[in-house]
């Protein structure tokens, strides 16, 4: 049967990016325990290849490179239907950017799923919002890529019509044979978990690999691997009046009026 | 470094229309090629004749590379990308920009694994560190938290930029060259196969290099409050735009939607109202002179990063504001004996009743 493979990554839960703050000394970033989720766009990538499950009985495997804690983020995708998960884990992989992580999932795909039809991803991470993972991965493949997808249409199961939305425009693409796809919300909605599916989840293989397992050329992960560097975060600084009005609408007008006056505005 | 030297941009276009984003990038890497004594390059793919080409250097490129082929009108990933890094091979420009647009987000990261670079996305700004090197600045968690990126030890350092960060050059009248490059592409360059190119309605967007911009948010609550907006954008002058949610909505139209997946705006007045302020939005109007916010929960997260903030129902803030400001309008004419101007529909505003005499 064809295979798909899925792309699914942890991220800190959106909900709380509040939480996050910075080092005053180090610098570096505290994610402040918040909890890991399931990056929302990759559910709609799973969401295709659960299709392709369900209608032309497509096999479904999710990789992923994360902290070994996150399998059970990783068993969600499981209980929603995919049939095994693989996931990179490794102190070696750890600081890696786009170029670096997508060799490592490339070496993870080509071992553990070296037939796979189609590599579906999210468009973007919420966390790292690069859009430069799933191309990465295609060259890396020796594939093509499409980014940007709004709709799939997969009337045999074997060609694809595909469209990538360039906000301007749309491209309508044809395709047949190994490819990666990028997909944005638009293209469906991710189907919920049910208690069948949890149960079953239970039961399904998910095996953790390291570097070593994975034939990986160690100067081309984790930071090692990766060409850029972060030289420093800070937080957006604010340097804003502040200045705030309070009162009965017709007040709070009139008030309004005068500040913008004072600062030349009207 | 060494052999690498030049700020090369890539020219976005869509069947023939180049993109703004790539003068924008053009006018940057002017910027930066004079300060460190270098030339500026500009990539153009497509079916393009040298005279066209010619035209990006009134926008600040020293050598136009074109490559020109009918096959190339229409964007193609694999054969863009070969055709990218062999220009770049060849010439070894110090630093690539690409447009934050889907077509670059979708070439971009493909070129920088292909040249075994660096690659930063949605920058949105750009500038040199004391060491000469690069420094990107990324927003990170939808903006709670900004970074400074960059790739100390390959070339070129790429980044995608984001639309409308930095300003579009004048075109002005400067020397340069086009150096027409071989295209060598073959079947196997040209799949996923393109069956179809449908472009959208291309809507002038008031909302670029507005002076105002009156943004409504979910809080606006209907799709009539939202007249108010345009009412008060007309009466000032300016543009309305919109955060996700009211697009989603449907009552505005996606062109304007400002923030991280939308516009970037700098006004000198920006005003929100219904607006939360939360990152994904906020980094898209941060540069705007003033930042007016006008929301009823005295909590919302906006009133930390604005200048003046009216705490209050925006259904009765904005007529009291829109009347007021008429007043004013009206006392201004009385005193110079002119007649009050009639005012003229929005570019946005097809629905909307003009009721604003
Ligand atoms: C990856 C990603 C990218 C995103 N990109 C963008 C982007 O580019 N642009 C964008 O806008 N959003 C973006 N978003 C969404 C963003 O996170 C917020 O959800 C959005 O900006 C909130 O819009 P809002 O303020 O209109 O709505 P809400 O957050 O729902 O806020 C409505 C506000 O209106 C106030 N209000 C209600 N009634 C009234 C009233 N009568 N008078 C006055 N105030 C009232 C409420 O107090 C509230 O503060 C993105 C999200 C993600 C995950
Ligand atoms: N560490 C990762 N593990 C698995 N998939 C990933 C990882 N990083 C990125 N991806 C995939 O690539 C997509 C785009 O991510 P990004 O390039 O970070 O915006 C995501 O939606 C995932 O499908």
């Amino acid at each position: 049967m064809p295979e798909a493979v899925v792309c699914v990554k942890p991220i800190p839960d959106p909900k709380h990016w509040d939480r996050l703050s910075l080092d005053p000394k180090t610098g570096v970033l505290r994610r402040g325990g918040i909890p890991t989720v399931i990056n929302p766009l990759d559910k709609h990538a799973l969401e295709i290849a659960l299709q392709l499950k369900d209608n032309f009985g497509w096999e479904v495997t999710v990789v992923s490179m994360a902290p070994p804690e996150t399998t059970q983020t990783l068993r969600e995708a499981l209980a929603m239907g995919a049939d095994r998960a693989f996931l990179a884990s490794d102190r070696l992989l750890g600081g890696a950017d786009t170029l670096a992580t997508a060799y490592t999932l490339a070496g993870l795909i080509k071992k553990k799923a070296p037939n796979f039809q189609m590599i579906l991803c999210g468009n973007m991470s919420l966390d790292g919002s690069t859009s430069q993972v799933a191309p990465q991965i295609a060259h890396f493949l020796g594939v093509p890529h499409i980014t940007h997808v709004s709709k799939i249409e997969a009337k045999d199961g074997i060609t694809f019509k595909v469209t990538m939305d360039l906000k301007l425009a749309q491209l309508i693409l044809e395709h047949q044979g190994p490819v990666v796809l990028a997909v944005t919300k638009e293209v469906n909605l991710p189907r919920l978990v049910n208690i069948m599916g949890i149960l079953a989840a239970e039961k399904k293989p998910l095996e953790v690999l390291s570097a070593a397992d994975l034939d990986l050329d160690l100067s081309k992960i984790g930071q090692n691997g990766s060409p850029t560097r972060v030289r420093n975060l800070f937080m957006p600084e604010i340097k804003r009046r502040r200045e705030i009005i309070k009162g009965e609408p017709d007040e709070v007008a009139e008030e309004l009026i005068n500040r913008l006056h004072q600062v030349g505005m009207l | 470094m060494g052999d690498y030297r030049g700020f090369w941009v890539f020219i976005e276009q869509l069947q023939g229309r180049v993109s703004d984003v790539g003068l924008e990038l053009l006018g940057k890497a002017r910027e930066l090629a004079d300060a460190t004594n270098t030339y500026v390059g500009a990539l153009l793919l497509g079916d393009f004749s040298k005279a066209k080409a010619k035209e990006l250097i009134s926008y600040g490129a020293d050598k136009v590379y074109l490559f020109s082929h009918e096959k190339l009108a229409t964007y193609h990933s694999l054969a863009y990308t070969k055709l990218v890094c062999q220009a770049v091979t060849q010439e070894k420009p110090e630093a690539l920009f690409i447009g934050a647009t889907p077509l670059g987000a979708n070439l971009a990261p493909r070129v920088a694994a292909q040249l075994e670079t660096g690659l930063s996305a949605h920058c949105v700004d750009l500038r040199l560190g004391e060491d000469g090197i690069l420094e990107q600045i990324v927003p990170g968690f939808g903006g709670t938290m900004m970074a400074v990126i960059i790739c100390p030890e390959k070339r070129p350092q790429m980044a995608t930029v984001m639309p409308g960060v930095f300003p579009k050059p004048e075109p002005q009248d400067r020397q340069g060259e086009v150096i027409s490059m071989a295209v060598e592409i073959t079947e196997k360059d040209l799949v996923p196969r393109v069956v179809e190119f449908k472009a959208k309605e291309q809507k002038t967007v008031a909302l670029d290099g507005a002076s105002v911009v009156v943004c409504g948010g979910y809080g606006m609550g209907s799709k009539e409050n939202w007249q108010l907006l345009e009412e008060l954008a007309r009466l000032l002058g300016g543009a309305v735009g919109a955060t996700r949610p009211a697009v989603d909505e449907g009552w505005a139209p996606e062109e304007v939607m400002i923030g991280q997946s939308g516009k970037i705006v700098h006004p000198k007045l920006y005003i929100g109202a219904g607006v939360s302020g939360i990152m994904h939005h906020v980094v898209g109007v941060q540069d705007s002179e003033i930042i007016v916010v006008i929301n009823k929960d005295p909590n919302a997260p906006f009133f930390q990063v604005c200048d003046f903030g009216v705490v209050g129902d925006a259904t009765q803030v904005l007529p009291a504001f829109i009347g007021k400001l008429k007043e004013r309008q009206k006392r201004a004419c009385d005193f110079l004996s002119i007649e009050t101007p009639q005012m003229n529909e929005g570019p946005y505003s097809p629905d909307s009743k003009g009721d604003s005499q």
